[in-house]
């Protein structure tokens, strides 16, 4: 069991050698200041692949401690991802960071099955929380990349989580399948999906993982909570993922978790044979530098 | 716990158990000879509506005994069910039976059980529960819905297995196992019978469906044998034990029935549950055998 994510971290002192981190379209002052930090603390080596002209410049203006970092003159953003792929092909780079891109460009040569990285996956964004009133450490997904999953981005969703706990020694983790409340309607999709999430969990349809759900938060959180309502769950109070129904339920309660719990999440996205990373501007430079972190402890991921 | 329906008439002496049983339109031979049968072991008491002197010219003409049977004279056949409900909406009987067989369906007294002022249907679902002793199976199974639920949504497979699982409670089987059946025993989006499984094992769960244990999707083997299911990876507490089949739609339930009798030389007995009182409706392909046990069975209902 995991209580910290400094446990997590501690992989990256006992690794041969760092993990090179490659930044696509790296000409992005916000990403290259999370960069600077974790290259300065020996996480990862970089490799920052983009503007040249335009990535000096940030450097300079700023003072970043980037000067033994290769730099891959690359201005057009495609090509910038189509190198970085055949880096991490090539064994040259294990982790890929997302700069000033947007995420479709960025993804789609990298989830390509055919001389990409993916694997027929969709790429979902896996959150990993200390929370203060919860006995273990908590993933959370998806706060960021995909908005209205149906039953097959579910799927994948939990896949990806399912693919990353097992990456941290969790052989068999326990999906929640987040709804309103833990009682199956047919007026609520939410709960429909969860019904046939678990289904297909007991069917070894989805493997290596235990799935129940519907789950409210509350039951998600406590054991208590799932008693009084009469039910039993091999999951509910003891849960290492949450599956949100949606990108905005997910989202609001990384945020809530971030402003109101304090907390300081790591986020990886997973989907491909690397880690990735993708930050945004609303993450404090600490959620930058944990996701950076993460990335450096997990990987590559194999089938 | 019952094992043969043979042990029915055995089962209900020792519990003392009395009812009194209306037969509508009281024509069919068939009909009478089973219905005196019944009333020969002292369970039931019979009331027949119809055509006075039809019924009268019949018992002669057959040689049957009068002795202790009401008869109220009703020539009109729609009108003898109105009457007969009236009966059991009075208490002055308990079980409805159809005294005019055809090949299918409820037929003539579906309109007065099913009306909306008058009737004993009182906005519930109505299903066929077919309980049957088979050869090469450990006890008791029933099969549902052969008769009257078509092509059943999920809200209605919810009262059919409601339904059912009331029938088998009254044998003493505290929590049926309940196989909900498809062609298949993994969930696929395409196949809504399999949706359907999923959603009502988890509804059984948590409490929604109340008394049982279901599981599903099931495919046929994997539902009657234990082996089977964990030759495909299933364990779970239903296959190889279960008590209740419930089938998709008409179409699969109907075949298992008629598979059973044809294949299996199965004993049968059939009732409808879900009105205020249970109603026997016989075809014209039961066997003698299985409209005696259709009564002792519909009797049960008040255990």
């Amino acid at each position: 069991m995991i209580t910290k994510l400094s446990d997590i971290f501690k992989r990256i002192e006992t690794q041969q050698n760092k993990k090179k981190l490659a930044v696509v379209a790296a000409h992005d002052p916000h990403v290259l200041d999370a960069v600077s930090r974790a290259h300065q603390d020996g996480i990862i080596d970089a490799i920052l692949i983009g503007d040249k002209a335009k990535i000096n410049k940030i450097i300079e203006d700023n003072n970043y401690c980037l000067n033994e970092t290769t730099i891959i003159d690359e201005p057009d953003n495609t090509e910038a991802v189509n190198h970085a792929v055949n880096m991490v092909r090539e064994g040259n780079a294990d982790i890929l960071m997302k700069g000033i891109i947007d995420s479709a460009t960025f993804l789609r040569p990298i989830l390509r099955k055919n001389g990409g990285l993916g694997n027929g996956e969709i790429a979902s964004s896996v959150a990993l929380f200390e929370i203060k009133n919860y006995h273990k450490l908590l993933a959370l997904t998806d706060g960021g990349l995909v908005i209205s999953p149906d039953l097959k981005a579910k799927t994948g969703i939990i896949k990806n989580a399912v693919k990353l706990m097992r990456n941290l020694d969790i052989p068999r983790p326990k999906i929640a399948v987040l709804g309103a409340f833990e009682l199956v309607s047919e007026s609520m999709s939410a709960t429909i999906d969860a019904a046939l999430l678990s289904k297909m969990a007991s069917r070894g349809q989805i493997k290596n993982c235990i799935v129940d759900g519907p789950l409210s938060f509350s039951n998600v959180i406590s054991s208590k909570s799932a008693m009084l309502k009469g039910f039993e769950s091999e999951v509910a109070g003891d849960a290492d993922v949450i599956i949100a129904p949606n990108i905005e339920a997910a989202n609001v309660l990384y945020k809530a978790f971030v402003h109101l719990a304090g907390a300081l999440p790591a986020a990886v996205v997973m989907g491909a044979s690397i880690p990735l990373v993708l930050t945004s501007r609303a993450d404090s430079e600490d959620i930058k530098l944990n996701s950076i972190k993460l990335s450096a402890s997990v990987g590559p991921f194999s089938d | 716990m019952i094992k043969k329906l043979s042990d029915l008439e055995h089962y209900l002496l020792s519990k003392k158990i009395h009812a009194t049983l209306v037969v509508v339109a009281a024509r069919d031979t068939n009909v009478l000879e089973a219905v005196l049968k019944a009333k020969k072991t002292g369970i039931v008491d019979i009331i027949l509506v119809g055509n006075r002197s039809e019924i009268e010219g019949l018992f002669s003409e057959h040689g049957y005994d009068l002795c202790e049977i009401e008869i109220i004279d009703e020539p009109d056949d729609v009108a003898a069910g109105y009457r007969a409900v009236e009966l059991i909406r009075d208490g002055k009987a308990h079980i409805l039976m159809n005294g005019q067989e055809s090949y299918f369906g409820i037929s003539i007294i579906s309109k007065p059980i099913l009306d909306r002022n008058y009737g004993i249907q009182k906005g519930k679902t109505m299903s066929h529960v077919a309980l049957f002793e088979l050869e090469n199976y450990h006890k008791l199974i029933a099969v549902t819905d052969v008769a009257i639920n078509i092509l059943p949504d999920l809200r209605t497979k919810t009262a059919i297995v409601d339904n059912a699982v009331f029938l088998m409670r009254r044998f003493g089987i505290d929590t049926p196992k309940v196989a909900v059946l498809a062609a298949v025993e993994v969930v696929n989006e395409l196949m809504p019978a399999t949706m359907h499984a999923a959603m009502l094992s988890k509804m059984a769960q948590r409490g929604q469906i109340k008394n049982c244990v279901i599981d599903g999707p099931l495919a046929f083997d994997n539902a009657i044998s234990k082996r089977n299911a964990i030759h495909k990876g299933i364990v779970n507490e239903v296959s190889g034990d279960v008590d209740i089949l419930l089938a998709p739609d008409i179409e699969t339930a109907g075949m298992m029935y008629e598979a059973f009798v044809l294949f299996e030389n199965a004993h049968a007995a059939s009732i409808t549950v879900g009105a205020t009182a249970p109603v026997v409706l016989t075809t014209k392909l039961d066997t003698p055998e299985t409209r005696f046990n259709s009564i002792l069975l519909s009797v049960c209902t008040y255990l």
